[in-house]
């Protein structure tokens, strides 16, 4: 089982290896993730949200649904684990 | 050769950690050590993501700086986006911690319920338990 | 950026990541495994991400050792690796 998984992890450790030459340098301002759609959401972000942290205007006003869904995420979890870990009644199967 | 180590560190810190956290998910035959790796390697990932959001040169904390209100009132408030660093991986990755929390949640109790019916946590009793007993 | 406190704050995380899965008491595993998510909290904050950092401080560190504990308290302490 180690000797499998200690292969695993080369293979992988390699196929990663590989991949980061394609990847933009540490820190640099016209890379791809910096240099699409973000530039939009810091200039507008004042203006039309009123909020001064940029990352919370996104999180509860770009993306107040997808806010929402997180919280009934959280409460599934909640409920998963209640109805798993109750005490069970006599007379309730297993 | 060195300098293109140097210049993308942060890449090699991630793989680093994804592979420790991979090899406790795949080798290690303790139910809490594998738990334990998975969120090893789920900090991993969000470390890649919140550094690739990172920008050299005088960028800050993607808060606005300044008078906000009077920016506002003003309607048209000039920004320079080199000053401030890309939000968009951080709240990506703030949902992504509080739902990992969740999961590790669910985990847990999957995992107490499973002490319960067979009195260990190590994956090869559990076999070896099942095996014996038919199920 | 502070690259002496980056290098400082990797090679913390990259131990503190592996002296938790190798470790056999399990309630240490999950205290380090505490101490690293804090350490990563320090990183991201060292990187710009307050928010991020925050929460996980809250969040990761916190409410996730917590929950550790109290499952590692209800079931067995010691492991075999």
């Amino acid at each position: 089982m180690k000797v499998i998984a200690i292969l695993i992890i080369v293979l992988t450790g390699g196929l990663l290896i590989y991949g980061v030459e394609e990847m933009p340098d540490w820190g640099d301002p016209n890379s791809p993730a910096s240099s699409h759609v973000s530039p939009k959401y810091i200039q507008e972000a004042l203006e039309k949200t009123a909020t001064p942290n940029m990352v919370t205007a996104v999180l509860g006003d770009y993306r107040g649904y997808d806010t929402m869904g997180e919280t009934a995420v959280i409460f599934t979890a909640g409920i998963g684990c209640i109805l798993m870990l109750r005490k069970k009644r006599k007379g309730e199967g297993d | 050769m060195l300098e293109y180590i140097i210049s993308k560190y942060n890449f090699w810190v991630y793989i680093i950690l994804l592979l420790i956290g991979l090899y406790a998910m795949l080798g290690k035959k303790n139910l809490v050590k594998k738990l334990i790796g998975m969120n090893i390697f789920q900090s991993a990932v969000i470390l890649f993501y919140v550094s690739i959001g990172v920008k050299k040169g005088g960028a800050t904390v993607p808060i606005f700086m300044g008078d906000a209100h009077a920016a506002h009132g003003h309607g048209q408030a000039i920004i320079d986006v080199a000053s401030y660093i890309n939000p968009l991986p951080h709240v990506l990755m703030l949902t992504a911690i509080v739902v990992s929390i969740a999961t590790t949640g669910v985990a847990l109790a999957v995992l107490i319920l499973i002490f319960r019916r067979y009195k260990t946590l190590e994956l090869d009793e559990i076999i070896k338990i099942r095996k014996d007993t038919g199920v | 950026m502070i690259w002496q406190l980056d290098i400082i704050l990797c090679i913390f995380v990259v131990i503190c990541a592996i002296a938790a899965i190798t470790v056999k008491d399990l309630l240490a595993a999950v205290i380090i495994l505490g101490a690293y998510s804090f350490f990563m909290c320090i990183l991201w904050t060292e990187m710009g991400a307050v928010d991020v950092a925050f929460t996980e401080a809250s969040v990761g560190a916190g409410v996730g050792t917590v929950l550790f504990i109290a499952a590692v308290n209800k079931t067995k302490r010691r492991s075999k690796d």
